[in-house]
């Protein structure tokens, strides 16, 4: 069944292996490459990507061209340009799905990216549990160094870049940007509160662009199609270019979809991922994986972009769709994505390393026959008090528990009132 | 200059600081636990949020994070705010074990203080508590990591501030850990401060464990006299005994840290074999008797050999006031002129030392750290002066090169340039830093004398230098300095080296309109003693007054040349001449075993004093307890103690100063009106002193003695040649260690464990040379006698030296006075 909308990122997706360099090449890869050595000068990239009003996909949706444009015409050298594959976000594997279809997709847009801020060294930092990822841009990048992509001069330009991969430690915090460049230097992975922003002193205190993968990928495509083609991929107005959806949870066909922005969530779960499993009612999804809020029925046909979803109180994070049914407890739900933020906090600083875990009592006690109405009150105040944690982590860690109050608080007071869970059959 | 308002008082703050200094300005505390002057702002505890209610910032934000800008309207009394504050202490206290009652902490506890004012007074958590397994950290802190808040600043301390590694955060989330990666004795000599900066009771002084609460001590504002920096202390007295030191603020001396030699070195103040009864010919007398008894006898042996026979002798760890007490008797009652330090050497490097100290260039402890380029001569800061390597890491923090100069195996906490040079060199380049670090063009402001000294000093480029590229190098970066510091030891150096380091700033000064000086002494009082000793008078030519029969009776004040003399046997001989040996001291040395007449004098701690530290600063102590025998020691360890009377048990003892002026028949009046007077006297005759003020007004910093400029001191072309070719020889240098050298400190139990092994350090080449390895057992034939030790084999020292730690363990006492030079030929290996 040919797809419904054009796949631009997964164009050269096919199961059971990755797009060898030549296929890419078949596909207008390292066009764009060719072109910008040719004729663009560093800011005339910078500018195309501004244009084209690609957002940040690691989940932040920090607009790409602005974050090149704040590397100074003056700062020093050498730059660094990072590619995140820390893809660690619960219900999020789009990256790792990418670097199995495309690798050379992800590599061309570090290296444009890295020309557009005159980096000389690109580092793709990839999660352990991404071994067989890591081992692809490992291959991948020899193959793109032979054929003159890579390294001194880049087919024959004045331009140099050379890409390590480096595999991460692992812990949920090293996809957070400074906390990343802590783990690069051997630091502990804690964040740092700019400014100074990594853009102005990053690692080594030099300028440094960090981006997540399905960002650099859209690169190459802007620079060979234009900005006005990339917006006009979008279905609303605001959003531009693809979105990879990756939908999860109680639907028929669970899976990574490349679909417009702006893609109704109807559409996603009833076309693309196959509707609800049999028996299945709709109840509520985490539309931008665990660190979002949840989405209640009445946002059911919602179009999936940046500002829709803010404006539903949510946030598209990485697009990563988990679905709930009407069997499920939601309280147990996000005592379980609580459980995580709990363990992944770096323990920097209060609200995150004690107030978590406390909240995680009060839900567990909740689910566990343990509630009292006065936990209501406290969770939602503790949770509004984590938004002044040092970063974002925590905000995101209490995103859940906002859903939930303010979507289900019924679910809880029932629990409460039952003295049980009420989806438990004891 | 921003202005902004904060709980509706105005207030102007210098630009960039933040919001918790600009209300600590208007006297309002906001709480903290992370945030700390020295340390600064991490945000990481966030216990210091209030609310912007004005201005560029907006909401609740961390005041330790923000900087005071114009327009601001801050509340600390927002109820938004107040509510999170109450949040964080209400998370911070989830995992406490709430075991105040046993923890010494109690009582002056940040967090205790915090929890209560916070409001936090019901705990409404039901979960379990976390728990963490404690360390093993030495003698020095006990580790209690439940009660941890983690708020960092342990590890940011122990590694950004000070520079070492064992220490440190492991783990994450809410099992994060502070500690060593595994049982063991800290490394760092500054560690004592995690007691000082832990907000709650994690570190806490392991000495005075269990002994008592913040009120039951009485604290006293305190100096600590174990090296020559004069760092400021509290000290904290129980039952007649100092039982802790905790480092007290000091702008212009220490900030806000001590080290561990100077936290833990007061323990000679208490000891149970500490003398405390006068004694004649070995039997306690009482003091008067004693004072009675010595008069006699000093009368006799100036009847017969004249008044000039009678030698004394004081130190560099007496107060001002008995050094001058001494000068001032010996004086009055014709006796020999005294002396106070040991060699004619140091003597000579003391007081030219002094005399280099010119205003201009003198900078205190605290302005090392602004240095952005420190060039040392001859010392080793981490083991002659701990807290000077600890300025000077954060001049390296802010960008600082640094570069040492000396024979010995350096270690400090940061990157430095360690050039090991032969101690014979180090003039030679001292004055090769002049000619590459400033132009003949800078000299001729400083007169006619540093241009023909100039022209004499050998150019680098033309010479063969073993270190020739470093120097130039070195030198250039001198050059583009902005801020030079020179740093310069006085103990194992020649004499012509503290000279050259003083024109070398000199030098730099007239180039860049700044630089500075700063020495090291020997003692924490060895500059009064320096201000005090003729240039020919030293402790080596009372000796040898002694053996030529010129002096009989030797009066000892708060001395034991058992400890320093570097010739033991022929110290002994000397005393064995003597008709009369008087010793007066606070600790039970060798020498006061063998005193014929022994006074008990009072330590600092009991009777105050001056003292005046490397820089020429003048530091008044306040006393801090009535002396005597600790109540702990009378009762036998039981409370109350068993024994009563009338008066304090071992209260005899007296300043030395006191004793002294009874010998001379000083009218005594009241100890104070015979304090000021003898001040008086002091402020009056010896140049220098003319500058302060009457006894007991010296504000808490002190006030520098300036001698003013003394251009005839200057420019001095002694030691600007290169050492002679020792050939087939080694310089043997007996060196000051961290640990177990000093006497004061040596006397203390805590710190016992801590001194290194005794050993002798010799160049790995060298070793090689002579066919051994590192850790053989040495033995080194003197002419007086030979010396046995483990051989440490060291990569980063001066070939052609032997170094050898002034160990107590060790029986290093075998050298004649100056150099002491082995042949190859008598370093064999034991087997």
């Amino acid at each position: 069944m040919a797809p419904k909308y054009p796949q631009i990122l997964f164009q050269n997706r096919k199961p059971g292996r990755i797009a060898t360099l030549e296929e890419y090449r078949q596909s207008g890869g390292y066009q764009a490459l060719t072109a910008i050595l040719e004729k663009y000068s560093d800011k005339d990239v910078q500018e195309e990507i501004a244009e084209a009003r690609l957002l940040g996909r690691g989940g932040a949706a920090f607009p790409a061209g602005t974050k090149l444009m704040s590397v100074a015409d003056d700062a020093p050298f050498p730059r660094y340009i990072v590619c995140n594959a820390d893809e660690m976000e619960p219900g999020t594997f789009k990256d790792r799905v990418l670097i199995h279809t495309d690798p050379h997709m992800i590599i061309e847009g570090i290296i444009i990216a890295g020309y557009a801020v005159m980096a000389e060294k690109g580092i793709i930092f990839i999660r352990p549990e991404y071994e067989s990822g890591a081992r692809i841009f490992d291959r991948e990048i020899e193959i793109a160094r032979k054929a003159g992509y890579l390294g001194k001069n880049i087919l024959g330009s004045n331009y140099s870049l050379d890409i390590v991969v480096h595999r991460s430690a692992g812990r949920y915090i090293c996809g957070e940007v400074t906390a990343q460049l802590n783990a690069l230097m051997g630091k502990r992975p804690n964040p740092m509160q700019p400014p100074p922003y990594p853009t102005e002193r990053g690692l080594w205190g030099l300028p440094t662009v960090l981006s997540n993968v399905e960002t650099f990928a859209c690169i190459p495509h802007i620079i060979k199609n234009g900005s006005e083609w990339f917006k006009g991929l979008a279905k609303t107005e605001t959003g531009a270019g693809t979105k990879i959806f990756c939908v999860s949870g109680k639907v028929k066909r669970p899976g990574c979809f490349e679909l417009p922005i702006g893609t109704r969530l109807s559409e996603i779960i009833e076309e693309h991922a196959g509707g609800m499993i049999g028996g299945s009612e709709f109840k509520a999804c985490l539309p931008g994986g665990a660190s979002t809020p949840f989405l209640p029925p009445k946002y059911y046909d919602i179009e999936m972009d940046f500002d829709t979803l803010r404006n539903a109180g949510s946030r598209l994070g990485t697009g990563a769709i988990m679905v709930f049914d009407h069997k499920t407890c939601l309280v147990a739900a996000t005592l379980n994505l609580t459980e995580f933020f709990v363990r992944e906090s770096c323990g920097w600083c209060t609200p995150c390393r004690e107030g978590l875990p406390y909240i995680r009592d009060l839900l567990w006690r909740i689910e566990n026959g343990e509630g009292k109405e006065e936990f209501l009150p406290m969770l939602d105040r503790m949770r509004r008090h984590l938004w002044r944690a040092y970063c974002a982590f925590a905000p995101g860690a209490v995103s859940p528990l906002e859903g939930l109050l303010s979507h289900f608080e019924d679910e809880l007071r029932e629990h409460i009132s039952q003295g049980k869970c009420p989806f438990k059959s004891i | 200059m921003p202005k902004l308002v904060i709980d509706d008082r105005e207030i102007d703050v210098a630009a960039r600081t933040k919001v918790i200094e600009a209300a600590a300005q208007l006297g309002i505390w906001i709480p903290r636990f992370c945030y700390h002057p020295a340390l600064g702002s991490v945000g990481a505890c966030r216990v210091c949020a209030v609310k912007f209610i004005q201005g560029p910032v907006k909401g609740v934000q961390m005041s330790c994070m923000i900087d005071a800008q114009d327009n601001m309207v801050v509340s600390t009394t927002d109820e938004e705010a107040v509510d999170f504050r109450r949040h964080v202490i209400e998370w911070l206290m989830l995992n406490h074990p709430h075991d105040c009652p046993v923890c010494d902490e109690g009582g002056h506890c940040l967090l205790q203080d915090m929890t209560v004012a916070g409001g936090h007074g019901l705990r409404r958590y039901l979960g379990k508590k976390r728990t963490y397994t404690d360390q093993y950290l030495g003698p020095l802190l006990q580790h209690e990591m439940n009660r941890c808040i983690h708020c960092y600043r342990c590890s940011r301390f122990y590694q950004e501030f000070s520079g070492f590694r064992d220490l440190g955060v492991m783990r994450s989330a809410n099992q994060t850990y502070f500690g060593r990666y595994e049982n063991g004795v800290l490394e760092s000599p500054f560690s004592g401060n995690l007691s000082d900066i832990c907000p709650t009771g994690v570190y806490t002084d392991k000495p005075s464990r269990f002994f008592g609460r913040r009120w039951d001590y009485q604290r006293c504002p305190s100096i600590c006299i174990n090296c020559s920096l004069g760092c400021h202390t509290v000290a904290s007295i129980k039952y007649r005994e100092v039982k802790r030191q905790e480092a007290r603020f000091s702008e212009a001396v220490n900030g806000y840290f001590i080290c561990d030699r100077g936290r833990y070195g007061f323990f000679y103040a208490g000891l149970e074999e500490r003398s405390r009864q006068a004694m004649v010919d070995g039997k306690e007398v009482p003091f008067d008797q004693a004072v009675k008894v010595l008069k006699e006898k000093i009368e006799e042996i100036g009847r017969g050999q004249g008044s000039e026979a009678i030698a004394c002798v004081g130190s560099a760890r007496n107060s001002i006031e008995t050094q001058a007490m001494l000068q001032h008797v010996c004086q009055l009652k014709g006796w020999a002129n005294p002396s106070y330090l040991m060699d004619r050497a140091i003597t000579k490097k003391v007081k030219s030392a002094i005399s280099r100290l010119e205003p201009e260039l003198v900078v205190s402890l605290r302005q090392v750290e602004a240095a952005d380029f420190i060039m040392v001569f001859g010392a080793d800061p981490i083991n002659e002066a701990p807290m000077l390597a600890l300025a000077m890491r954060q001049a390296r923090r802010d960008g600082a090169e640094i570069a040492v100069l000396d024979p010995r195996p350096i270690s400090l906490p940061f990157r430095f340039t360690h050039l090991p040079v032969v101690l014979d060199d180090l003039s030679l380049y001292a004055s090769a830093l002049i000619k590459t670090a400033v132009g003949r063009d800078a000299v001729k402001e400083l007169g006619q004398n540093a241009t023909e000294f100039y022209d004499v000093i050998p150019d680098v480029a033309g010479n063969s230098y073993p270190v020739k590229e470093q120097i130039s190098n070195l030198g250039e970066k001198l050059r583009s300095s902005q801020r030079p510091l020179i740093v310069c030891g006085t103990e194992i150096v020649r004499e012509t080296t503290p000279q050259l380091a003083a024109d070398l700033a000199l030098f730099l000064r007239a180039a860049k309109g700044q630089a500075g000086l700063f020495y090291l002494m020997p003692g924490a009082n060895a500059f009064g003693a320096g201000l005090f000793s003729r240039v020919e008078d030293s402790f080596e030519k009372t000796v040898e007054d002694i053996e030529n029969g010129a002096v009989k009776a030797l009066v000892l004040i708060e001395n034991n040349p058992f400890w320093q003399f570097p010739n033991r046997l022929r110290l002994k001989q000397a005393l064995d001449q003597l008709d009369l040996i008087v010793v007066f001291d606070y600790v039970n040395s060798v020498a006061a075993q063998k005193a014929h007449v022994f006074f008990p004098t009072t330590t600092l701690f009991e009777s105050g004093g001056v003292f005046i530290n490397q820089e020429g600063r003048a530091q008044a102590v306040p006393q801090a307890l009535t002396g005597g025998i600790p109540i702990a020691q009378t009762g036998g360890g039981d409370h109350p103690p068993r024994v009563y009377g009338l008066g304090i048990s071992g209260f005899e003892a007296r300043t030395a100063w006191q004793i002294l002026a009874e010998l001379a028949d000083l009218e005594l009046h009241s100890e104070e009106k015979l304090r000021s007077k003898v001040w008086n006297w002091m402020i009056e005759t010896i140049p220098g002193f003319a500058a302060l003020p009457p006894i007991g007004e010296l504000p808490d910093d002190g006030i520098r003695i300036e001698l003013g400029a003394q251009p005839s001191a200057r420019f001095s072309m002694e030691g600007i040649t290169k050492g002679e070719d020792l050939a087939e020889k080694f310089e043997l240098i007996p060196v000051e260690w961290t640990f177990g050298t000093e006497e004061l400190s040596a006397h203390c139990e805590c710190l016992r464990d801590l001194a290194g092994k005794p050993c002798i350090f010799m160049c790995r080449s060298d070793a090689e040379d002579l066919n051994l390895t590192d850790g053989d057992q040495l033995s080194i034939e003197l002419d007086r006698g030979i010396i046995e030790a483990k051989l440490r084999a060291e990569n980063d020292m001066a070939s052609g030296t032997l170094v050898i730690p002034r160990h107590k363990d060790l029986d290093w006492q075998k050298m004649d006075n100056g150099r002491a030079l082995v042949p190859k030929g008598r370093i064999k290996k034991i087997t």
